[in-house]
């Protein structure tokens, strides 16, 4: 029950992008086509659920025990760069076609907040093992959620017809504006 | 002569033609999420400042040493290390100002600005130009993120850096504080600065 | 000389010099984060429990009481109850008389609320003068089974009254109170029998 509470609200209440404002550059980056934004969406959730088991370990096994919480920013965010690095190579060993899909957008995932986001926001709620999992696979359940609808609606604002200084980022923001207002119905659900 | 405009340019390019937020689109995450008050927005544009100078310069005088392969890691080591710097400053210093940008201080280090500037600038020219290319850029988003904060904390809360400005009987307008908020004044500001472009162009 | 190797010896010297440095900076600093974090805590402490003069800590399970004394009598008990709010966690310091029967007071800790709604159950501008009155009422109410009332003034010993336009974060605040406060007195019991 606790688990899909948070499952719950990683992905919907508090979806990372619309309420919480973390991956909002791939968020407008990569949300002009549904495909790309589909592969993208799987490649960030397939991060965040190692990231958020790899970095619990890390903090309570290493940096807690030997009083290194200074080192949590440093560490966390090598631990992450290398784990898009192992991700990327270990895909092309794997799997041919699911690394022509996801390959482009993975060096990205590295500088995308959400992943650091998640990492240190679970450290500060003080999540157990279980928890941060199912919080990793939520909120990247919330990114996947947020970027194929912005994409979707992009695919079909190419036929309308947008004031000049606005085409690209600025109407973005503006939908995602809407989109918020759309989510925070949403608040108050758990 | 020409020496001395391209030093200048260094500097401004980074407050309108090449802005981290409003023309290059970096940075977002931080610019939409603390400028809920003029105080945020301004705490948060130099804490980010002074990670960006600090990192620009002692790259800058490291250029050569490090070898290309781990270039990104290094520099994303020495960005880690002054955001941790700054985030425990604010926590010792103004644990208020810590506790409400939460977060958002240790994502400094994923911010693409800082990173960006090191890839495309700091990593390849001197120590002087790149601190100036350092100020520029952190005074740029510093200034967008206080004119961005100013409008949605006079219009959010009818006040700035806490004080009544606005008439007593305005009501102030939920929607600015909250998330939304941030995305449609961000995407008006946006317009308006592609609109004012423009306007010089023609 | 070997790109590897060069490799290797950069990014350890980058990492021993990054170490160094947030050493020197964890030692002088971490004092006063922890001073300050002590400081908020004491002056929670001190809000919750007004009428003592001294409190002693006492640890038990995953809660710290903080018992308040006066002239050597017990006058009250002190303790951080938490739980969700309408978007993240809500951390409140709980004051109860030594029964745990009535409320001597309540404090919010930390919250992350709707910014101008949701944040009145800590600080309400509107209300000049008497900013903290959502955890200003809780005081000489009973502590069981606390119900809120909208739009009107509570007057029941167990009825609080709501904030206009967050009826979820004040109820967030009930129910957090209404759980913690029985788990709280049967440990607090255990330990002082």
């Amino acid at each position: 029950m606790e688990l899909l509470v948070i499952f719950i609200s990683a992905a919907i209440v508090n979806n990372f992008v619309l309420t919480q404002f973390l991956g909002i550059c791939p968020f407008v980056g990569v949300s002009k086509r549904l495909d790309s934004a589909i592969s993208m969406g799987m490649a960030v959730t397939f991060v965040m659920t190692i990231t958020a088991v790899v970095t619990w370990l890390i903090y309570h096994l290493l940096l807690v025990p030997y009083n290194l919480e200074i080192l949590q920013y440093v560490s966390f965010i090598l631990v992450i760069a290398s784990l898009v690095q192992l991700v990327e190579m270990f895909i092309r060993k794997v799997s041919k076609p699911l690394y022509d899909a996801l390959g482009i957008f993975l060096p990205l995932i590295t500088t995308n907040c959400a992943i650091l986001g998640l990492a240190l926001i679970a450290v500060l709620r003080e999540y157990s093992f279980m928890e941060s999992l199912i919080y990793g696979i939520g909120a990247g359940a919330g990114f996947t959620l947020a970027l194929v609808i912005m994409a979707g609606i992009r695919e079909e604002l190419e036929l309308a017809d947008v004031p000049r200084h606005f085409q690209g980022a600025g109407i973005t923001m503006i939908i995602a504006g809407s989109l918020a207002l759309a989510f925070m119905g949403f608040a108050g659900l758990i | 002569m020409a020496k001395k405009v391209s030093l200048l340019e260094d500097f401004t390019k980074g407050i309108w033609k090449e802005n981290p937020i409003l023309i290059a689109l970096l940075g977002l995450c931080p610019t939409l999420a603390v400028t809920i008050s003029v105080e945020n927005g301004l705490a948060m544009g130099l804490a980010a400042s002074f990670v960006l100078i600090c990192s620009s310069t002692l790259i800058s005088l490291l250029r050569n040493l490090i070898p290309k392969q781990v270039r990104i890691a290094s520099f994303i080591v020495i960005i880690a290390t002054f955001v941790t710097i700054a985030d425990r400053y604010l926590a010792a210093f103004y644990p208020e100002i810590s506790k409400n940008l939460g977060p958002f201080i240790p994502l400094i280090i994923v911010n693409c600005i800082i990173l960006g500037r090191q890839e495309a600038f700091a990593s390849k020219n001197g120590v002087g130009r790149s601190i100036l290319d350092a100020l520029g850029m952190g005074l740029g988003f510093t200034l967008v993120l206080l004119i961005l904060s100013t409008i949605r904390e006079l219009l959010g809360s009818g006040t700035i850096l806490g004080y009544q400005v606005m008439w007593d009987s305005f009501s102030p307008w939920m929607v600015m504080v909250l998330p939304p908020g941030a995305f449609l004044t961000l995407g008006l500001m946006i317009g308006a600065s592609n609109w004012i472009n423009d306007r010089r162009t023609r | 000389m070997n790109t590897s190797v060069k490799m290797i010896l950069v990014l350890t010297l980058i990492s021993a010099l990054s170490g160094g440095l947030l050493s020197y900076w964890d030692a002088y600093t971490s004092e006063k984060i922890e001073a300050y974090r002590q400081q908020e805590i004491q002056q929670a402490v001190k809000e919750v429990l007004p009428d003592t003069d001294e409190e002693k800590i006492q640890e038990a399970g995953d809660f710290t009481f903080y018992v308040g004394y006066k002239n050597g009598d017990i006058t009250g008990v002190a303790f951080v109850a938490e739980g969700g709010g309408f978007q993240d966690i809500i951390s409140l310091m709980v004051g109860v008389t030594p029964d745990f029967s009535k409320f001597t007071g309540l404090a919010v800790l930390s919250q992350k609320e709707t910014p101008g709604l949701g944040t009145k159950i800590a600080y309400d501008p509107s209300r000049k003068g008497n900013e903290t009155w959502f955890v200003d009422q809780f005081q000489g109410k009973k502590s069981g089974n606390l119900t809120y009332v909208k739009n009107q003034k509570a007057y029941g010993d167990s009825e609080i009254e709501a904030i206009t336009g967050a009826t979820i974060s004040s109820n967030a605040v009930i129910t957090i109170l209404n759980k913690c406060i029985p788990t709280a007195k049967s440990v607090f019991e255990s330990i002082n029998q």
